[in-house]
């Protein structure tokens, strides 16, 4: 039991510091849980986008192979119409060449370049020469592009030994878009 | 009266702390998980078009007669069907090993952010698989694909497993 005297020498200022302890604890418990619903949605919003970037990478990239895969079955490389990703080598000998200038306003694009990428090789030498690995096929000398690259097959007609047949070969296109400005 | 008021804030203190320290751990697994996110896809489009250039990649072996020469996509089946290369004096299987280890080896050397690749060659429903490797240690976004080929009345299957690190200015390179 508390009496009269202690009641009141202490008995307003403790009941006025326990309000305020109250208020306190109530103001932090409402911060601490706001702040711990936001950490939750913010994990939940987290995996959403992460999902939602994946499959837009996921589709951007099937995109560029669908927009390279026209470059490489267009007709002036294509080397079987029936194969898509298929170029023919022999076309690119002619496209690489003097004859290729006359199709610098054909291509949609600002540059073509094709790599051979097996046997590997450590320096780049331009085609048509021995043991050659990349032909530029485009390039319109444009800055502020950006190159993406896909597998594709380089083949050419080879005789040997009174057998004509086809010799297929690892290779990589390059082709250079346009960056446009925002 | 005072040491009830104590007690009072002791446990007013351990709540406070405890509601702290959830908070905390909250935002320890929110950064953990939202900075270390690694996507697997099964079927990559990208592996796809990798699988798709090998398959038609010439080879140097000849089952039947010197120049016809298999593809990889022929070479496969040859191998699964205990074939020789007939122009080399070595089986199916053994110059398949070397011969794709190499142009695998080549396409991936191309590649600045792959850390990882792996090609399985097995009998669907069957182990051990005819041919396996890999090179590298897998870290970073996963991505697979696989080819199906009929051979006699098989199905084999040739799955390629490859990992990238994660790149933000090359997630659009191929």
């Amino acid at each position: 039991m508390v009496n009269k005297k202690e009641k009141r020498k202490y008995g307003v200022s403790l009941s006025e510091n326990m309000g305020q302890m109250k208020i306190q604890q109530m103001a932090f418990m409402i911060v601490a849980v706001f702040f711990f619903f936001v950490l939750v949605g913010l994990f939940f919003l987290g995996i959403w986008l992460n999902d939602i970037k994946g499959s837009a990478s996921q589709l951007q990239k099937e995109q560029t192979i669908s927009s390279l895969g026209v470059i490489a079955d267009m007709p002036e490389l294509n080397y079987d119409s029936s194969e898509s990703m298929t170029i023919d080598e022999d076309k690119l000998i002619v496209m690489s060449g003097t004859l290729g200038k006359d199709y610098d306003l054909f291509w949609p694009v600002a540059s073509i370049e094709v790599y051979k990428i097996y046997p590997s090789f450590t320096s780049i030498k331009e085609c048509p020469s021995v043991d050659c690995n990349y032909y530029m096929i485009y390039d319109n000398k444009q800055n502020n592009t950006k190159a993406y690259s896909s597998y594709v097959s380089i083949c050419k007609k080879v005789s040997e030994r009174g057998s004509v047949y086809d010799r297929c070969e690892v290779g990589k296109l390059v082709v250079g878009m346009k960056i446009h400005d925002e | 009266m005072m040491n009830n008021i104590k007690k009072e804030g002791q446990q007013e203190i351990v709540g406070f702390v405890l509601i702290v320290v959830l908070v905390v751990v909250g935002l320890m697994v929110f950064l953990v998980i939202s900075l270390k996110s690694p996507s697997e896809n099964e079927r990559s489009s990208e592996v796809s078009n990798i699988l798709d250039a090998i398959m038609k990649h010439t080879t140097e072996c000849a089952i039947v007669y010197d120049p016809d020469y298999d593809n990889f996509e022929d070479l496969f089946k040859s191998c699964h069907q205990k074939n020789d290369c007939s122009n080399l004096d070595k089986s199916a299987c053994k110059y398949l090993n070397e011969s794709l280890r190499d142009v695998v080896k080549a396409m991936m050397g191309s590649e600045a952010t792959v850390n990882y690749y792996q090609i399985d060659f097995f009998v669907k429903g069957e182990t051990p698989g005819i041919l396996t490797f890999s090179e590298g240690n897998c870290t970073g976004n996963v991505n697979m694909a696989q080819r199906n080929i009929i051979s006699d009345s098989d199905s084999l299957v040739i799955r390629m497993k490859v990992c990238k690190t994660i790149s933000r200015g090359q997630e659009t390179d191929l």
